[in-house]
């Protein structure tokens, strides 16, 4: 089965009360309330190939999540289409559900009350698991998660990194195609946080499975996603890989340079600008051309330039990149709704 | 048959995690019983002060409570999660019930048992058991068949005025409170013949809310006051039919609002 996922112009609008200022306000808005559209998400286009892990960012309240409602079947679009597996989630909600795991990083799927493993075979109940390939599943997740620790207690009383962690297995046993993380790792510690993300590469690599993840962990971002789509007040911003993303928001990269004359004369260099100078001291960093430089390449270019005495290297993180992007993202949006 | 084998395991497992709280399983019991304290305590004076009621002799009335209790214990055992809805969906569950592939609405059943049933019905059975030994009628396989045919339609219908709550509240999850008023309103007027009440009251009870078809009509109907109650003698003894009707058009609406829910942050 193919685990693909196509989304064709798919939007969703919601219906609220405007709350007007005040008690009088108040009154009114009971008496004559005004109802306004909000668009959570509107016309997002953009595919997932079978195999492929994709990174769904956004600030908060951009629509990330909606998209996965919309793709999961809990929500309806407005306009639009969506296909995950080759099925339409809202209108063919339990056939979608077969196809699919989903975890919400904020809530569980696991019966509350039930040790985790009673949870787990009714899970295989449901989906019409045969006991042995759910036993050699079980087994797997189990090496990476080392679930077996805890899977024999109540999942009311299992702490957050825990119950994730068999949310996830709960989530994969069934062999689904394709997976939706949101948030997954949200209030995790470390060390679990690198196990997770372990298994999340293990699925998508020896497995095979599709995955759209939301999160708002940059670390997570670079180390698991080969391509990212942002999205912004309910809009598709940037789809592309990490690389192009860094280069479309912002300096990836500055070289500082104390020059041996205080008085020598700056120039940029090829694919390189010169970004302030302050006496002996300049700053580079790379030009908006097709042909900046890595870091590397851009350090040799200057020492081979310039007689320096000092030189240092600053590398902006993904989250400065993202941070630039959200900002230079809401500019144009914020023009249209004013 | 997959479906009932799964719904018998889950149910299982629930009530066995519901026994290792043994205190909090022997309260919700207790709960169940004693919510049903205002019932045990009218058909006791209906038993010892009077003789009858609105035209009804005092074994006649007791058929009432007794019904619409049992058919209540029944609806809150295998279908009485959808009262109280509004915290489930106030949690974020139903999101987590539409990604799997089951019906939602079994999955909301499914989601505790319910220890407090045990309390209502051991009330429930208590009270039948009294109205029927009490009973002058001549209970024939005919007369059996109907009483067990009401008693599910009575969980029927108590079961479609709560599901059509629960699906305001999908919505607007403050409709919730609108479960308690109808919980009250049923264990108020439930249990008397409707005739006794002014008749603006009694029509607003059999057509506006439709309580009368829970226990007062097929009570009517069994004891032989079907022509007395203010409706056509069919539609008095339609009851069990009316509250399957009701329940097919609830669960329509349960789907119908399901394919708009908005979520909870919606």
């Amino acid at each position: 089965m193919s685990g693909s996922i196509e989304v064709r112009g798919l939007s969703r609008t919601f219906h609220t009360t405007v709350r007007r200022p005040g008690f009088t306000g108040a009154l009114r808005s009971l008496v004559q309330p005004e109802r306004v559209a909000k668009d959570a998400v509107s016309d997002i286009t953009f595919d997932v190939a079978p195999g492929e892990l994709l990174a769904l960012l956004g600030p908060n309240g951009a629509g990330k999540s909606t998209t996965i409602k919309m793709l999961t079947g809990i929500l309806t679009p407005t306009s639009g289409e969506a296909r995950v597996a080759g099925v339409v989630p809202y209108l063919e909600r339990e056939r979608n559900a077969r196809n699919i795991g989903a975890v919400f990083g904020q809530r569980t799927q696991l019966w509350w009350d039930l040790p985790v493993r009673e949870s787990f075979s009714i899970l295989r109940d449901i989906y019409e698991i045969p006991k042995p390939e759910h036993d050699v599943r079980l087994r797997e997740f189990d090496d990476i998660l080392q679930l077996s620790t805890f899977w024999d207690t109540r999942v009311r009383h299992l702490s957050l990194g825990q119950r994730v962690r068999c949310d996830l297995a709960a989530a994969l046993l069934h062999d689904p195609p394709v997976v939706f993380l949101d948030e997954p790792t949200i209030g995790m510690d470390v060390v679990v946080k690198e196990q997770v993300r372990e298994f999340l590469r293990h699925q998508v690599e020896e497995r095979g499975r599709t995955v759209l993840l939301t999160t708002h962990d940059m670390t997570e971002v670079e180390r698991l996603a080969e391509r990212v789509v942002l999205v912004n007040h309910g809009r598709l911003v940037l789809d592309g890989t990490l690389d192009e993303i860094k280069k479309r928001f912002g300096s990836t990269w500055q070289v500082r340079a104390t020059l041996a004359d205080p008085h020598a004369e700056v120039e940029a260099l090829p694919g390189i600008e010169l970004l302030r100078r302050e006496g002996p001291q300049v700053v580079f960093g790379p030009d908006d051309g097709p042909d900046a430089p890595t870091v590397h390449q851009a350090l040799k270019r200057v020492i081979e330039r310039y007689e320096v005495t000092d030189i240092a290297l600053d590398e902006a993180d993904l989250e400065d990149v993202m941070r630039a992007a959200y900002i230079q993202a809401e500019a144009p949006t914020a023009h249209e709704g004013g | 048959m997959n479906a009932v084998r799964i719904a018998w395991r889950i149910t299982r497992l629930n009530f066995r995690a519901q026994l290792e709280y043994r205190s909090e399983f022997l309260m919700m019991i207790a709960i169940g019983a004693v919510w049903q304290v205002s019932v045990i305590v009218f058909a006791t004076v209906l038993l010892t002060r009077f003789t009858g009621m609105g035209g009804w002799d005092s074994s006649e009335v007791l058929l009432i409570p007794a019904t619409r209790m049992l058919a209540h214990g029944i609806f809150v055992l295998f279908l009485g999660r959808m009262h109280g809805i509004g915290k489930i969906i106030q949690e974020g569950m139903i999101d987590t019930y539409l990604v799997r592939p089951m019906p939602v609405y079994r999955q909301v059943q499914l989601s505790v048992f319910p220890t407090n049933a045990i309390g209502d019905l051991t009330v429930a059975v208590g009270l039948m058991i009294g109205a029927l030994s009490r009973s002058d009628l001549d209970w024939t396989a005919g007369r059996i068949t109907y009483l067990v045919l009401c008693v599910l339609g009575g969980m029927l219908l108590e079961a479609a005025l709560f599901t059509a709550v629960a699906c305001a509240s999908l919505r607007f999850p403050a409709a919730d409170y609108w479960g308690r008023w109808l919980e009250e309103l049923l264990g108020t007027f439930g249990s008397y013949p409707l005739n006794v009440l002014p008749r603006a009251v009694s029509g607003l009870l059999t057509f506006g809310l439709p309580l009368a078809f829970v226990a007062y009509f097929p009570a009517a109907v069994l004891t032989g006051h079907g022509d007395d109650t203010g409706v056509p003698y069919w539609l008095a003894a339609a009851s069990p039919l009316l509250g399957l009707v009701a329940f097919v058009g609830a669960r329509w609406l349960w789907r119908w609002s399901l394919g708009h829910y908005t979520g909870v942050n919606g």
